[in-house]
């Protein structure tokens, strides 16, 4: 899990992303970012806010494009955004007309599967997430905690080998925020998915990744990656735990 | 508890009649506007036009100009709300011709189209335009960016971004412009009866006005609120069973 190097899945090759700006220094979000993540690795990015954090998931979904430089996934140059990356987004953007099972039936609908087949296949997704009972209800019918369920059940629904996901569970309270993080172990354990996770909780970070890339801001350089070799489940307590805190924090602040 | 407020307010205002407090030709009580809406029901005024077929010559027109006017603003609006060139393009003539009152359009219809019916559905159909319009395009315009990029990774060609995201994202606001939109007919349709017909509630009340009939004037007034009012319930109404997902409306542009 910790050789990202033997099978590289996602690419990040001298990118940099300028935006515009009346000061060009501050327009530019990300400067010659260099980041290599392995198949089924599970990588958190953080760094202060405005550190380029989401610039950096952006440009590896396709949605942005760098000024510098490209992104790879399985040797391939990304041109834009595709089902083969599932993306999670902090406030769910779920689509508040359609109810939990249809947003999940979203992605296979586009893709032209048959009614049946992405039906029964959301209903898998939607027992995956453990939302089995509220597939008729609207977005605006279910917690945050619930939302964010739909939301990585959505984002599986077109099977992508990579699933990014940007500040998933920020806008959550403590108590779902840790609930969703066992959640979200057990989703990537089952499903055995790259995941590039985007958080400026550096606790939750540890807790989840393989790996830790710190971001520094203006412009967003990778200060440093640090690999948490630690075995699951982790404990927030134990000395090892609070040793990697200390040192990622230090690097931060 | 709302039947009880409207209840006492009619009992005073009979009362505040009968002893005298109000002239009986600038309030007409409760009393006398029941004797005036039976005879409106079986002699009319003038005689032989009843009030429904007023009634139903005022909804004839609000019906045609505001489907005529949706028709047309809701695909234009939203070919302009998708395509930012065509907004800024248009919007300085957007805003200046929903600026326009349209009743001063009146002496202006009249000359291009007559006294007829054409002008009074047009000028109802003009008010409702640009009120459909200016919300259809705010509609497409302010659908969260996030939804389109959502719809973008999940596997949407343009086209079923704007389909499949876009278009369903804007209907709570459109559905908002037509409800004003309904509502502006029924100011503009009183406007537009007044000259070149005996028929509908706008004509009913400039008729009465001649003949110094208060009452009538009233009685037209109270019809007009009533059928606005049971538009805009039905319209609520077709939005809940329409759009049950929608938690309610933002603010919306006149």
């Amino acid at each position: 899990m910790n050789q990202p190097a033997a099978t590289p899945k996602i690419v990040v090759n001298g990118v940099s992303r300028q935006f515009p700006a009346a000061d060009p220094e501050r327009g530019l979000a990300l400067q010659d970012i260099n980041l290599t993540i392995g198949a089924n690795e599970f990588v958190s990015v953080v760094g202060r806010s405005g550190c380029g954090k989401t610039t950096l998931l952006n440009l590896i979904a396709g949605l942005l494009r760098p000024t510098e430089g490209e992104v790879c996934i399985d040797g391939r140059r990304v041109e834009g955004p595709g089902p083969d990356r599932g993306m999670v987004f902090q406030h769910s953007a779920l689509f508040p007309w359609l109810t939990a099972i249809e947003n999940v039936e979203f992605g296979p609908r586009n893709l032209g599967v048959p009614r049946d087949r992405r039906r029964a296949l959301a209903r898998e997704l939607i027992d995956l997430v453990r939302l089995r009972g509220f597939e008729d209800k609207y977005p605006r019918e279910l917690s945050g905690g619930m939302k964010q369920r739909v939301a990585i059940a959505r984002a599986l629904a077109t099977d992508p080998e990579i699933l990014l996901m940007d500040e998933p569970f920020g806008a959550l309270d403590e108590l779902t925020r840790a609930e969703m993080q066992e959640e979200l172990l057990r989703i990537w354990g089952a499903r055995r998915k790259t995941v590039v996770f985007v958080t400026h909780s550096i606790m939750e970070a540890i807790y989840l990744s393989d790996r830790v890339v710190v971001l520094s801001p203006h412009p967003g350089r990778v200060r440093r990656e640090v690999p948490i070799p630690m075995p699951r489940p982790r404990q927030r307590s134990s000395t090892e735990f609070m040793a990697y805190y200390e040192d990622i924090h230090g690097s931060i602040f | 508890m709302g039947a009880v407020t409207v209840a006492v307010l009619l009992v005073a205002w009979e009362t505040a009649g009968r002893v005298g407090l109000l002239s009986a030709y600038h309030f007409p009580r409760p009393s006398r506007l029941a004797v005036t809406i039976w005879d409106l029901v079986v002699v009319g005024f003038p005689v032989g036009v009843t009030v429904w077929q007023h009634v139903g010559a005022t909804i004839a027109r609000i019906v045609q100009g505001y489907v005529l006017a949706a028709a047309l603003a809701v695909p234009l609006g939203l070919v302009i709300g998708g395509v930012r060139a065509l907004d800024q393009a248009t919007a300085p003539v957007v805003t200046f011709a929903r600026s326009v009152a349209t009743i001063s359009l009146l002496p202006l219809a009249v000359a291009w189209f007559g006294v007829g019916e054409r002008s009074r559905v047009l000028l109802i159909a003009y008010g409702c335009f640009w009120v459909i319009l200016t919300n259809v395009v705010e509609g497409v315009k302010s659908v969260d960016p996030e939804l389109i990029r959502a719809g973008r990774m999940l596997g949407s060609t343009p086209r079923q971004v704007f389909t499949r995201v876009v278009l369903p994202a804007s209907t709570p606001r459109i559905f908002a412009g037509m409800k004003v939109a309904l509502g502006l007919a029924f100011m503009v349709i009183v406007g537009v009866e007044m000259i070149g017909t005996i028929k509908g509630l706008g004509a009913l009340i400039m008729e009465a006005r001649t003949f110094y009939r208060s009452d009538t004037a009233m009685v037209g007034m109270i019809f007009i609120a009533l059928f606005g009012f049971a538009l805009a319930r039905l319209l609520d109404r077709l939005e809940r069973v329409l759009l049950p997902w929608s938690t309610g409306l933002e603010a919306v542009e006149r």
